[in-house]
């Protein structure tokens, strides 16, 4: 006996196209599956408030002293040096771009991202 | 120490060169050196020079040197603090107004305090100072402010906290108060060398309505002492 011709529906429904591969696509992707080219500000709960004691110890004298700065002369300077100070490690923490915490700051990845962009089409 | 080489530093600044060549603007190629004003540089010997003084020179041989601004001086006279004065009391770019109602006032001041000295009697006479540059400068010192006050926003409500202040901006707010009080709480008809002497002599002596601007100011900075950890540098 010749080999029998079924119609197609026939064959279709024994692989068994309908049950699983002929399918709604599940994922629908509203934008292109690609990495943008910058990342999300992340707010780094960085710092504290530097030279507090400083300052409040030079407010005490102030109160004492009815705001005159000549008996303050000690604190005030000593606020000064304390304020220098916390600029320059602010001034040199800025240039290691903070590598100790384990991160880039968000600002430094976005200008590096921006040197390297993703390729999304090839001309 | 190798210079740079020579070829790089010529390519890099064939590259940046301009269509119009500045001669007297504020942006130059960076290989112009900055002017050298004081005479005293110039008339060292050559053996006193160090090694960074000596390779200086040499570097200004070969390169090209900014055009000197106008407030640049080599004079003896000048003194930044009071052009820097001058530059604020200056109205639409009168310097020259500005200028002469700057050495009316050092005027005014050396006049008043000469009247003083003549006046004092003879064990209070080294007490009195009669160098209006000295009397200015102490002026401005005593005016300037130690800690200001800054708006900074949390939660949605600004808070005034207090902040520490960098030099120029202590300078800058001593001569603006002292010049706005000039300008706007005396009678019309002063003249602005008699109020200004008026004011720097009172702001030297710890007195005057500059020194009390500074007292509430600092006073609303020590109400405010605990919004202090609002700041994040």
């Amino acid at each position: 006996m010749a080999a029998p011709a079924y119609p197609a529906w026939v064959t279709r429904w024994v692989s068994g196209q309908w049950r699983n591969k002929k399918r709604p696509p599940t994922l629908r992707p509203t934008r292109t599956l690609a990495l943008a080219d910058r990342v999300a500000n992340r707010r780094e709960q960085s710092t504290e408030a530097t030279c507090i004691t400083e300052m409040s110890v030079m407010m005490a004298c102030w109160k004492q002293n009815d705001f005159n700065d000549t008996p303050c002369a000690e604190e005030i300077r000593m606020f000064y040096d304390c304020v220098a100070k916390a600029e320059k490690e602010r001034k040199k923490q800025n240039e290691d771009t903070v590598l100790s915490r384990g991160n880039l700051p968000s600002s430094k990845v976005n200008k590096l991202l921006k040197r390297f962009p993703q390729i999304t089409r090839y001309v | 120490m190798a210079a740079p080489s020579a070829a790089g530093l010529g390519r890099r600044l064939r590259a940046w060169l301009p269509r119009i060549m500045p001669v007297r603007w504020s942006r130059y190629n960076p290989s112009y050196l900055e002017p050298e004003a004081k005479k005293e540089s110039y008339q060292k010997p050559l053996e006193e020079l160090t090694e960074e003084e000596r390779e200086h020179m040499e570097l200004k041989a070969v390169r090209p040197i900014k055009a000197a601004p106008p407030s640049l001086s080599s004079s003896v006279f000048s003194d930044p603090m009071i052009s820097k004065f001058t530059n604020m009391m200056m109205k639409s770019g009168n310097k020259v107004l500005a200028r002469s109602l700057m050495s009316q006032t050092l005027e005014a001041i050396k006049r008043k305090q000469l009247e003083k000295y003549h006046k004092a009697p003879e064990n209070e006479k080294e007490t009195i100072e009669c160098n209006p540059y000295v009397i200015f400068h102490q002026a401005l010192k005593n005016c300037q402010p130690i800690i200001g006050l800054s708006n900074i926003t949390k939660g949605g409500k600004t808070y005034q906290v207090p902040i520490p202040l960098t030099d120029n901006r202590k300078r800058f707010l001593a001569m603006k108060w002292l010049i706005a009080e000039c300008r706007e709480n005396k009678h019309r008809r002063t003249l602005m060398p008699e109020k200004l002497s008026q004011e720097l002599l009172l702001a030297f002596n710890n007195e005057g309505p500059v020194i009390k601007k500074k007292h509430v100011l600092h006073k609303m900075a020590e109400a405010n002492r605990a919004y202090a950890h609002f700041r994040w540098w």
